[in-house]
């Protein structure tokens, strides 16, 4: 593995990214939405939420962040893949003496770091924001815990990571960049389903239960990756991606 | 420099490249013609490790494109412009280069003095900040080219470089081409151009699936067409054209006052078939070798072929 390849790929492709607006709102907006949002509902609702529940919703809260960890790759992904399909620059770009896991880990990264950094930026804020609201009634900081360093530093990558591998899959099929984000969203439903369920307490997001889950992840991860790699071959994407 | 044999790529029930044996020098520039469908462009993937051959052999540099291990060098040795252009919209054409190059392990000082050469030979260098979603498709197709220089490949391949080009930028690029003979470079070129190919290339070959022929643009034109010389006369008499008719190898053409006369060697036929004529009382005017163009040959082979 050629890592200057990897970075040099990675680096072209973000700075690429950057200067596309959608692109540069959605990464500044929903983490910062959701950083300085939510924990305005527990201003404002707090005095409705007894203090005993108070860390369940600050918790499920946090867990939004890993649920926007895999939104933010997909639509960037997407740009990358169908959007270098669309204007053939992948041929170029495979005639390389780069290989193809390097051009697939180059391009993973873009779009992996940026939605990474806003998010845990966004994170970061959020805890602090809400320790501020809930301080009072909790009579301690919530933030930062095992679980939400467990959520931030484990969960959100190994979210990103699912998703940008999705995102490879997907975007072998598509033709356009739109189809390839709405196909590609599909993988949010399970993030979605399991921030729902600590939201009405179905589920509690303890340690024990976030490391059980984040060991699935990490499966559903290689698998992807293996299927991502097997996909993303040069002979395939000059043969088959249509 | 590139060695092929017996070269093969199926997909499913369709070959479409049978057979492909063909050996291009060091320095050579060797066209590709064919219509399309004709495996030209399959045949410089495969020469690329683009993809994959179902039989035969190729070297490049002597280097077995079937190896995975060489890949990595083959790739290095080539310069490739695909059909399409397949730049990054965003990116400017000094970024660009300098995004290659960096893939191609150049180091940064030589980057920076190759682009600047390669971008003001093009004509591109007033516009090197520029992002290329601005430029038309002639300077796309300059950047692709410049594109496929930027590490200095011994060879080129270059695939329809001027392809739905208007006449001025596909003179730009034909002009460059030819620049490039001087290099020493070795080329294979897939052309749909026949003027472009005539002009630029050492040997041709025409490709339709499989090689149909194969040599320099004269080998082919005398090859199949023989030679033949056209006399202009002040008019063309029954005498006339029974003496020329005597002096040829095969059968004269009679068009107003022109005659055109198969011969077998025009240095030596020439001289008696004029004073032939002369003697049979034709006042000759111009004396012209009659010259098929590469269009025609080509027209022929493909016909042929179907």
């Amino acid at each position: 593995m050629n890592w200057r390849n990897v970075t040099t790929i990675a680096a072209k492709d973000m700075g690429i990214l950057v200067t596309r607006r959608s692109v540069r709102l959605s990464l500044i907006l929903l983490p910062l939405g959701v950083a300085v949002g939510l924990p305005q509902v527990a201003h404002f609702a707090g005095g409705g939420i007894p203090a005993g529940l108070l860390p369940r919703f600050l918790t499920a809260f946090l867990f939004f962040f890993a649920v926007i960890a895999v939104m933010l790759p997909v639509a960037i992904a997407s740009y990358s893949l169908v959007g270098e399909k669309i204007e053939r620059s992948l041929e170029p770009l495979l005639a390389t003496p780069a290989t193809d896991s390097e051009i697939l880990l180059g391009k993973g990264l873009a779009a992996f770091l940026p939605p990474i950094a806003a998010i845990w930026i966004g994170g970061v804020v959020f805890m602090a924001l809400s320790d501020r609201e809930t301080l009072a009634r909790l009579g301690h900081p919530y933030f930062p815990n095992a679980a939400a360093i467990l959520i931030l530093a484990v969960f959100v990558p190994l979210m990103a990571i699912m998703s940008v591998e999705y995102s490879v899959l997907v975007s072998a099929r598509s033709t356009d960049v739109r189809a390839a984000q709405q196909a590609g969203i599909l993988i949010v439903l399970p993030a979605v389903a399991l921030y729902v369920l600590a939201e009405i307490g179905a589920i509690s997001l303890d340690v024990a239960t976030l490391s059980v889950v984040a060991g699935i992840l990490a499966v559903v991860d290689v698998a992807l990756a293996l299927a991502s790699r097997a996909t993303f071959q040069r002979e395939e994407i000059l043969t088959r991606w249509t | 420099m590139i060695e092929i044999d017996g070269l093969t790529r199926r997909f499913g029930e369709v070959t479409a490249v049978d057979g492909l044996t063909l050996t291009i020098g060091e320095g050579e520039v060797f066209g590709l013609l064919g219509p399309n469908g004709a495996g030209k462009t399959t045949t410089v993937r495969m020469l690329a490790c683009l993809i994959s051959r179902t039989a035969g052999q190729a070297r490049i540099g002597g280097l077995s494109i079937g190896d995975p291990a060489a890949a990595r060098k083959i790739r290095s040795l080539i310069g490739l412009m695909p059909e399409e252009a397949g730049l990054f919209p965003d990116l400017s054409a000094a970024r660009t280069l300098d995004f290659y190059g960096r893939l191609y392990q150049v180091p940064a000082a030589l980057r920076a003095e190759r682009t600047e050469r390669l971008l003001t030979l093009l004509g591109l260098w007033d516009r090197r900040d520029t992002p290329v979603k601005t430029y038309s498709k002639g300077m796309r197709q300059r950047l692709a080219l410049a594109r496929a220089l930027i590490h200095d490949p011994p060879v080129l391949l270059l695939d329809e470089p001027t392809a739905n080009l208007d006449p001025e930028g596909a003179k730009t690029v034909r002009d460059f081409l030819t620049e490039l003979r001087n290099d020493k470079r070795t080329i294979l070129l897939n052309t749909h151009h026949l003027e472009e190919a005539s002009r630029v290339c050492d040997r041709v070959g025409v490709l339709a699936n499989r090689l149909i022929a194969v040599g320099s643009p004269e080998e082919l034109r005398r090859s199949l067409w023989g030679s033949a010389t056209i006399l202009q006369l002040a008019e063309v008499t029954g005498p006339v054209a029974e003496a020329a008719r005597k002096a040829s190898s095969g059968d004269v053409a009679v068009a107003g006052n022109l005659l055109t006369v198969p011969v077998r060697d025009p240095e030596h036929d020439n001289p008696e078939l004029v004073r032939a004529v002369v003697d049979a009382g034709g006042q000759v005017q111009f004396v012209t070798e009659s010259v098929p163009s590469l269009e025609d040959v080509y027209l022929k082979l493909i016909g042929d072929k179907r």
